[in-house]
């Protein structure tokens, strides 16, 4: 990846990934504390909870998320990215970071063994597999290194094979995309079938027929993950589950579900992290306009987002994993219904609806520059440039309206780049590693163009055009 | 000095952030939505005040630097982009406040704001802006009074002419004009309002607009009517407005269209050779009267009817007119959308000569549009890696544009005119109107805009 296009701060969180298993680089250790003593090595029946590269260490990316908005204008992200590599040599960078932001880090810790507890009550059987958890590499594919993700990937299949893993339960929205969309699309003969928390829950829930209570009353707003309800298409189990706790009471943002806003992540807190404070704005005035005491989500990046903006803007708004408010219902106890007429009613709620908002992928024959420069063409050239992308897409809301970082630019600057226009792939790159990949145009293009995968097969096109140095400014 | 220096100027006096020049910025704006012209402008400058506006256009023009208006960039005409490299687009996006006024019956919206934001804002109030082209979400106020667009609430409220009581537009050299007031009767000297409405960026930059609102209808009912022949649909329209009808929608689809839709978005519609669907709207006590006689005019002329007031089955009822350009897009790489108005009496006899050209030619070509008005889009679909489809394609596109001269009608209802139809506006013109057209209209550019600075090569400049 040296001598790239891709930024520092990129390189330093894909070699992270592969190498040490988390996006920060702080270790096994670090990544697997956690779960000591709370589950079993190795699957159990084919079935593991996998903790995924982001949860364990979130924490750290909140602190250094935090300090970077203190260091602006002296720092940024890519100068920080410098320091981590030299403080690990200097034997100071795991201490260093426990020291700083561990207590920050727990939170997300504890939603873990809180999401661990809630499945195992409901009766779920699963191991974990602890320092041998393959790293599912998906920013890699976010970042469009798509060759090395389809050579990590296809080394994950492998290995779960090996270790025999059959299914995968896991708290983190975008592991599951990676696991759900992308991996069929990678490695051949994919069989590992991945589920997010709220999707079992849900449907044991409905299954046994669980009723929960709180101790207290609350009233919760939910924030729909842009991969858990667009990408995924699941929406109706989070509204199931919270509807069985007696206590809460749900409100809806303006945007929910499938409908649902952007926070500010998807990559974009760790590239260009002014940039994603400011497109989470939006969505952070939405979920407090709500008047609810908490808030509620099911994705790390989105709570680190939410955490520090709710913060930044003084709202004293908390926010928690939707798996810790299940778990603080079910230390009261579960009550589980007797078998009544509700039965027929509760045997219908095992199979939720799976929305499907989103278009077909695009399909290129490889991952050869040609084999993309061909797809991204036919695609980029189907685009009428009616802008009905742009309306909703976050960036172009948070920039006021700048066509270049838009939905609709970015694919007119691919456009560009593969058919030869005078623009840099490295600047180009910078255009499409804007975009937090919320999906919002893909649902909203009236030709069908998957614009979000688009943008992630650009950023590909851009970084292996740039490394064999074609076209100007390489 | 020239473009260079103008544009250090410009970014001294407007602010660097403005300025935009760098390549992966400016190759953003090098297209519209017609995707067929493609030029990169060297500089784009967001405007966020009059004052930004008021800088470029003092500078460009003395330093003979073309400047091209640009909104949204949805304009279907290649009329948004620069036909020069040494251009400067001048993006209103940013500027886009909006105030309801509904004690005065007037929303002032600046040029950037979209349509629909228009729209939205009024309907807090219990009002609305009629104007809908099928663009509202991305469109913007300046560009849809440049293009004077329509939409589909046409057939009643009309275009974007018809509810502009006053402007601010700024000169080349900078001057400011202020045209119209924003009362209901107001009048004195020509109305030079109509003259910057329609001219696709060509005359000055308008910043912003008092637009008139209306109340939102007391209630709406949907009606959808199928007909085995064409023709039957035609008269039907016709028929509906003779009557005095006055639907606030009423819509034509082909039997290409509907095929399309059921094929391309998997959707179950009747298929017929023809689909009219009207929303009547009145009060509350007279709204159903006022369908039932619709229905039974369009049942006098062989059609079959249903109508609902029911919001989920009005969406249903709609469908397939709503579906009608995702469908074709889905389905054609390449479209031309056409875009001709005739005098309703002349619909059926537009509507058979169009059936004929798409024999003749063997290609495909959906029809739907606005035709409680007269405004028709046959949507030209060919496969632009194919020559011979291009040439067919291209050769009816101007087929299509005469035959709306011959009939008496114009050859753009709504999209305008831009760099795709200079050459059947000439035609329409001379046909039309006569020579001495085009000269009084060249003076009243070359007058106020003596250097030719504002968007050059579009309409008739
Ligand atoms: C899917 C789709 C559906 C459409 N449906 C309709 C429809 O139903 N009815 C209809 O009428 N049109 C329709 N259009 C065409 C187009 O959306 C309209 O012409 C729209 O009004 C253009 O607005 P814009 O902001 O995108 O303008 P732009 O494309 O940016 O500009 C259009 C023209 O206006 C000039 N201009 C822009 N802003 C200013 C300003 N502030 N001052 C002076 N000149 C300015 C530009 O120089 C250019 O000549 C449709 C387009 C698409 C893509
Ligand atoms: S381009 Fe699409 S995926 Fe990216 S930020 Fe905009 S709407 Fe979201
Ligand atoms: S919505 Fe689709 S066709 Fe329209 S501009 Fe966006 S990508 Fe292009």
């Amino acid at each position: 990846m040296r001598g790239t296009a891709v930024p520092e701060i990129v390189r330093f969180a894909a070699e992270n990934t592969t190498q040490t298993g988390d996006i920060l680089g702080l270790g096994t250790e670090q990544r697997v504390r956690w779960a000591k003593g709370l589950l079993p090595r190795g699957p159990v029946n084919g079935t593991v909870f996998y903790s995924g590269e982001m949860y364990p260490v979130m924490g750290y990316a909140e602190g250094a998320f935090r300090m970077l908005k203190r260091l602006e204008g002296f720092m940024d992200v890519n100068s920080l990215a410098r320091v981590g590599p030299l403080m690990r040599k200097l034997g100071i960078y795991r201490v260093g970071a426990r020291a700083l932001w561990g207590g920050l880090n727990e939170k997300y810790q504890r939603a873990l063994r809180d999401a661990v507890y809630v499945l195992r009550k409901l009766g779920v059987e699963m191991g974990y597999l602890f320092e041998d958890e393959p790293p599912s590499g998906v920013a890699l594919h976010t970042y469009g290194l798509l060759r090395e993700f389809k050579e990590h990937a296809e080394w994950v299949s492998r290995r779960l094979e090996e270790l025999g893993v059959r299914r995968i339960i896991t708290l983190d929205p975008i592991v599951a995309t990676a696991f759900r969309l992308y991996y069929p699309e990678f490695v051949k003969d994919w069989r590992v079938e991945a589920l997010h928390f709220v999707e079992i829950v849900a449907r044991e829930m409905a299954r046994q027929g669980v009723r929960l209570r709180l101790s207290r009353r609350v009233r919760v707003t939910y924030h729909d993950p842009c991969y858990l309800a667009r990408t995924l298409g699941v929406v109706d189990e989070v509204r199931f589950i919270l509807g069985r706790i007696e206590g809460v009471e749900l409100v809806e943002p303006p945007r929910h579900g499938v409908n649902t806003g952007c926070s500010g992540d998807g990559g974009l807190e760790l590239t260009q992290p002014p940039l994603a404070r400011k497109v989470s704005y939006e969505r952070i005035e939405e979920l407090s306009g709500t008047g609810a005491e908490r808030v509620l989500t099911s994705c790390p990046a989105c709570i680190m987002m939410l955490r520090t903006g709710f913060d930044s803007m003084n709202l004293g708004l908390g926010v928690d994993d939707l798996a810790s408010l299940v778990a603080e219902a079910m230390r009261n106890g579960v009550e589980r219904e007797v078998e009544t007429d509700a039965g027929e009613e509760r045997r219908e709620k095992l199979f939720f609806k799976r929305y499907r908002v989103l278009p077909r992928s695009p399909e290129p024959k490889s991952l050869e520059l040609d084999d993309l420069a061909e797809m991204l063409l036919w695609e980029t050239d189907k685009c009428k440039k009616c802008g009905f992308c742009n309306v909703e897409c976050p960036t172009y809301r948070a920039l006021d309206r700048l066509e270049s970082r838009s939905a609709r630019g970015r694919m007119t600057l691919i456009n560009s780049l593969v058919r030869g226009d005078p623009v840099r792939p490295r600047a180009v790159l910078d255009r499409l590693y804007s975009c937090v990949l919320c999906g919002q145009c893909s649902q909203s293009c009236p030709v069908g163009l998957h614009v979000q995968e688009l943008i992630v097969y650009g950023r590909a096109y851009a970084i292996y055009s740039g490394r064999a140095g074609v076209g100007p400014g390489a | 000095m020239g473009f260079p220096e103008a544009l250090s100027e410009i970014s001294k006096r407007v602010g660097k952030s403005k300025v935009l020049t760098d390549p992966e910025d400016v190759y953003a704006y090098s297209l519209d939505a017609s995707t067929e012209y493609r030029r990169a402008p060297g500089a784009v400058v967001r405007a966020s005040s009059d004052e930004d506006v008021r800088v470029v256009l003092e500078v460009a023009d003395r330093e003979r630097v073309p400047v091209v208006p640009r909104g949204s960039g949805t304009s279907l005409t290649g009329a948004s982009v620069p036909i020069s490299p040494d251009s400067i687009v001048l993006d209103l996006t940013p500027m886009r406040r909006i105030q309801v006024n509904v004690d005065d019956g007037y929303v002032m919206a600046e040029a950037g704001a979209t349509v629909l934001e228009v729209d939205r804002a009024c309907r807090e109030h219990g009002f609305f802006f009629p104007p809908d082209p099928a663009s509202s979400r991305v469109a913007t106020v300046g560009g849809a009074l440049a293009e004077n667009a329509g939409g589909l609430r046409g057939a009643k409220f009309g275009v974007m002419k018809n509810w502009v009581l006053a402007m601010e537009v700024y000169l080349p050299g900078g001057r400011r004009l202020r045209i119209g007031e924003p009362v209901y009767k107001w009048r004195w000297g020509p109305d030079l309002l109509s003259l910057f409405i329609g001219s696709e960026g060509t005359l000055g930059v308008i910043t912003r607009a008092w637009l008139k609102i209306y109340p939102l209808p007391e209630k709406v009912v949907r009606i959808m009517g199928t007909f085995d022949r064409l023709e039957d649909a035609g008269r039907a329209i016709s028929q509906i407005r003779r009557r005095g009808h006055v639907p606030m929608m009423l819509e034509l689809l082909d039997r290409e269209t509907i095929e399309i839709v059921n094929e391309v978005l998997g959707y179950d519609v009747e298929l017929a050779e023809a689909m009219v669907v009207a929303d009547v709207d009145g009060p509350r006590e007279a709204v159903w009267r006022m369908a039932r006689e619709v229905e039974e005019v369009m049942r006098e002329s062989g059609g079959r009817t249903r109508a609902s007031d029911d919001p989920e089955e009005m969406q249903q009822l709609y469908q397939a007119r709503q579906g009608a350009y995702a469908a074709v897009t889905r389905a054609y790489p390449g479209v031309l959308l056409e875009d001709i108005t005739v005098p309703l009496s002349k619909l059926m006899v537009a509507l058979r000569e169009l059936e004929n050209l798409r024999r003749e030619y063997g290609m495909r070509m959906p029809v739907f549009g606005h035709a409680g008005d007269g405004n028709l889009h046959p949507t030209i679909c060919f496969d632009p890696k194919d020559e011979d489809q291009l040439r067919k394609a291209r050769e009816m596109f101007i087929r299509i544009g005469r035959l709306a001269i011959e009939l008496g009608g114009a050859i753009s209802g709504e999209h305008g005119i831009g760099l795709a139809k200079k050459e059947l506006f000439l035609e329409e013109i001379k046909a039309i109107r006569g020579e001495g057209y085009l000269e009084v209209v060249r003076e009243i550019k070359r007058m106020l805009d003596p250097n030719g600075i504002m968007n050059p090569g579009k309409l008739w400049f």
